[in-house]
């Protein structure tokens, strides 16, 4: 297959396809901007429309998407994204809408509807859609919990997180000016109560950033309570939305005793990642922090019309316009689409899956937290033979025409292989997947050189990660 | 509508798999108490119900004949190659490429990217984007004070006022000390305390700003500061100076202009870009080549990640982990469809078209063009009379400019009129035609 840049595709000619044909009198433009703020050279190239789709058409082929196979990728909830919702986010009536036009209560309409539907989800009181992504919900949620206790003159400067959070929470508490106080989970992969009380004790800490199930595919039994201890001490729960699949229409971080909740509507809602974006990260808040919420807000009026409410507490705004709307009309259209009866079966199967495989690969894999776990679980390279790691696992994986699972994450098991199916994935392909992973432990054992040189039938070999990261070439 | 698909006796073998006889079995680690009855969310739909809903929620939006809004989004055609590439699933539903063998197709498109992007701006790097010009303006905001050590930021007037309101957030989140000032006081404000300064050019009311002589001049008092330049429609590269002529350190902007419709402000794209001497201290993803191991075959895979949150944690130099991808694709589809001769052809019509109706509006008694700078698609139009104005632009289909008094509630009766290569010679004579109408009839009113 043809691999080559599209810039060696480049000719000399140009292409006048996509240019209106220009219908005034015009001046020079000479004459309009001055000669020293006008560029000399444009080096694009100029690609013939058919190489252009060809090329595009082939690297496809040489990607991986959930619509090519089964993608157990850990704490991504990588589920089947409806075809339905693409068509929806193409009505021209939402995507040709300007941000700033005054004939937009279609537009409006969806943000309010979507966030009473997460309130009812969630058991929160108030929702911002404006995050693009679950990072910036945590740097928001986190920017709400700073803005409360300055607004009430309480000083607070750190917020707890234990050692099995996904990385972006320790990074989004620095930006937000916190400074971190890790805590060791215990034997079980849950919060030491104990610990968590001595750490709260210590006076000025706004909270805990928190995931239930945490990164282990575990349910912190004693959810209740971490978050009365972190209350009685004066502060907020965080709950990160990362692993919400296997919560839906089971049990509401509300509930739990959350304060603050991001979602990740690009994991929960089926809203497709892009490969790696856009995303969006909505962020709920019980009723106390609701001052707070970014702007803009939105509320309606006595006419029924919604407008846009403004608040002298507001942590002011984090991102342009109405945060990622074209991805925010996605996930409410699939949220309409299942209703309750539909979202409590998401939870359910995508827990039920995850059993099932884990209940099957324990035979042979070790397995370190061993009890039913949420919508995944952690395997560990304890145990297989010939130095065989966990990323010549992952690399034979894609070798039999499955994607690998998270690996090397959550760093408090040794060589992870963190596991997520998704309610969307068929019993045959589960089987298969455990096929795969029992094969490649006989490889292990028989051949291990062939799983260290793995793979082999993906379009290119594996790759020297340290030549990328010595001499960086990030460009032609 | 659901998307299980497994069948009634699939789930009974499952569960018998597992010794449980039901599936609230499988939560029985939860409290009680916690466990949710149902949730009060409408029953579900079906496809055409689902469909028709939406399509009637929509009707409640209003689509024009065409557009005189800008204001950091814009109405650009977009070529049938950017919808038909983001269309193929392989791409659109895979997930950041962790598994590099198995995500070949978009590291190379990224990559491709973030080559085309820094050709167009001539800076030497690019990232694989940010989420929007508003978070990457306020993440080189933090990256300049990392590179200085410093805790200033100086900001001019003139950049959108939105994010303006983004950086003041993030900056408040990191205590940093933000200072807007007016260009005329920007030299009394330099100093060595400064980590940056971060101005707009074409600004927020049109001006194309004389960047190198700026530069030279913060240069002088401040040699050390990090000069940031944003951008809200850089199809104005085809024609203009690029950042990276211009002394420009870090380059931003909000890349929604290329190829990527309005859809209600988002999403966009950020597009993030620094000298090479700065590397190692950019914000978010990037994509490098390299070649196989085993072989000798090139190929591409995320790289630099130690500078990223999920190997540094709390020491990342950004907590950004998804971005704008799929955009990214976008604006590469966008700017490979247009290529160097049609960009420079679209920027030269966005400038001539705004000139044509510039120069007939000032004929008209009563209207007046504040800009003294050139301009590039936008400008600062006078109106003797700007609602009933607006009122007739939208009783003949089209989108009035913005009233620059939404956000700066001082400047009364002044519209923010955006031309691009869309609007037709037809709307832009209708335009002057409705503006005719309501020219001052004798001078004393003036």
């Amino acid at each position: 297959m043809d691999t080559k840049i599209i810039f060696e595709k480049s000719i000399n000619r140009s292409n006048e396809n996509f240019i209106p044909k220009m219908d005034i009198v015009a001046k020079d433009i000479a004459q309009i901007i001055p000669n020293s703020l006008i560029r000399k050279e444009l080096p694009l190239p100029n690609v013939p429309e058919v190489e252009i789709v060809r090329h595009y058409v082939n690297l496809s082929n040489r990607n991986y998407g959930v619509d090519t196979g089964m993608y157990p990728l850990g704490s991504c909830t990588m589920k089947y994204n409806p075809k339905i919702n693409e068509i929806i986010g193409r009505i021209p009536g939402f995507s040709q809408i300007h941000p700033l036009q005054e004939e937009n209560q279609g537009s409006l309409k969806v943000l309010m509807e979507l966030s009473k539907f997460l309130v009812e989800i969630t058991g929160m009181e108030g929702f911002t859609l404006q995050p693009a992504a679950g990072a910036h919900g945590e740097l928001v949620g986190l920017l709400i919990m700073k803005k409360y206790f300055e607004h009430n003159k309480i000083r607070k400067t750190k917020i707890i997180v234990p050692d099995s959070a996904h990385g972006t929470n320790p990074a989004s508490a620095k930006m937000a000016g916190f400074s971190i106080i890790e805590l060791q989970s215990n034997k079980q992969g849950e919060v030491p109560l104990d610990h968590l009380e001595y750490a709260m004790k210590q006076g000025d800490v706004a909270g805990i950033m928190l995931t239930n199930p945490n990164t282990l595919g575990v349910f912190d039994r004693n959810i209740k309570e971490i978050t009365r201890i972190v209350h009685e001490n004066g502060g907020f729960c965080y709950y990160d939305g990362a692993n919400l699949n296997p919560m839906l229409g089971v049990c509401r971080p509300g509930d739990m005793g959350f304060d603050i909740v991001h979602l990740n509507l690009h994991k929960t809602f089926s809203t497709p990642h892009g490969g790696g974006g856009p995303g969006s990260g909505p962020v709920g808040v019980v009723e106390t922090l609701i001052p707070y919420l970014p702007e803009p807000c939105l509320i309606s009026n006595k006419e029924g019309l919604i407008c846009v409410e403004r608040k002298s507490t507001s942590i002011g705004r984090i991102k342009a316009f109405w945060g990622n709307f074209g991805i925010i009309l996605r996930a409410y259209s699939y949220i309409l689409a299942l209703g309750a009866e539909g979202l409590s079966k998401v939870g359910r199967i995508s827990v039920l899956n995850a059993n099932y495989l884990r209940n099957t690969l324990k035979k042979r894999y070790y397995l370190p937290y061993d009890r039913m776990c949420k919508h995944e679980f952690v395997l560990s390279d304890k145990g297989i033979p010939n130095g065989v790691t966990t990323e010549d696992i992952a690399k034979r994986i894609l070798d039999y025409g499955m994607y690998a699972p998270t690996i090397y994450f959550p760093l408090i098991v040794n060589g992870a292989l963190m596991i997520e199916p998704t309610e969307t994935e068929t019993r045959n392909n589960l089987d298969r997947f455990i096929d795969i992973l029992f094969k490649i432990l006989d490889e292990a054992e028989e051949n291990p050189d062939i799983l260290k040189k793995a793979p082999f039938n993906t379009p290119i070999g594996r790759l020297d990660a340290v030549l990328a990261a010595r001499s960086p070439k990030l460009r032609e | 509508m659901d998307f299980i698909p497994h069948d009634d006796k699939i789930i009974g073998e499952m569960l018998k798999n597992l010794g449980l006889s039901d599936l609230d079995d499988l939560f029985d680690d939860i409290p009680k108490d916690l466990i949710e009855k149902q949730l009060n969310i409408p029953p579900g739909l079906s496809e055409p119900d689902l469909l028709n809903k939406l399509k009637t929620i929509s009707k409640e939006n209003k689509i024009y004949q065409s557009s005189f809004l800008g204001a950091g989004n814009y109405f650009h055609y977009i070529p049938s190659l950017v919808d038909f590439v983001i269309s193929r699933s392989e791409f659109y539903t895979a997930y950041t490429p962790y598994q590099a063998e198995a995500s070949q197709g978009f590291l190379q498109a990224i990559y491709e990217y973030q080559s085309i992007i820094s050709r167009l701006t001539e800076m030497d790097v690019t990232n694989a984007s940010m989420y929007d010009g508003s978070t990457a303006l306020a993440e080189a905001a933090i990256m300049s004070t990392i590179l200085t050590n410093k805790n200033i930021v100086v900001i001019l007037e003139g950049i959108h006022p939105e994010y303006i309101q983004v950086v003041k957030t993030y900056c408040w989140g990191q205590n940093i000390e933000l200072r807007i000032v007016s260009q005329e006081d920007l030299m009394d404000n330099l100093s060595e305390e400064i980590a940056s300064v971060m101005l707009q050019s074409p600004n927020f009311f049109g001006d194309i700003e004389d960047v190198t002589e700026i530069s030279q001049r913060i240069k002088k008092s401040a040699p050390n500061c990090i000069i940031v330049q944003i951008m809200t429609d850089p199809t104005c590269l085809g024609v203009l100076k690029p950042p990276g002529l211009t002394n420009i350190d870090i380059f931003v902007a909000e890349g929604q202009s290329f190829g990527i419709c309005p859809s209600f402000g988002g999403p966009g794209l950020g597009i993030f870009t620094t000298k090479q001497k700065y590397l190692r201290k950019i914000p978010g993803r990037l994509v490098g080549k390299t070649k196989e191991l085993y072989g000798e075959r090139e190929g591409f895979i995320l790289t630099l990640q130690a500078r990223e949150q999920h190997i540094r944690r709390e020491k990342a130099s950004s907590n950004i982990c998804t971005n704008q991808a799929l955009c990214a694709l976008s604006a590469l589809i966008y700017l490979l469809s247009l290529g160097s001769y049609g960009l420079r052809e679209i920027a030269i019509q966005n400038i001539q078209k705004a000139h044509y109706l510039k120069e007939r509006l000032v004929e008209i008694p009563g209207y007046k063009i504040l800009n003294t700078k050139p301009t590039y698609n936008e400008f600062l139009l006078k109106c003797p009379d700007i609602e009933k104005f607006i009122n007739e632009l939208k009783i003949s289909d089209i989108l009035p400019p913005l009233r620059i008094s939404s956000y700066y509630p001082n400047m009364k009766n002044v519209l923010l009129v955006c031309v691009t290569e869309s609007n037709s010679k037809d709307s832009l004579d209708t335009f002057i035609r409705i503006a005719s109408k309501f020219k001052v009839k004798n001078v004393g009113e003036l």
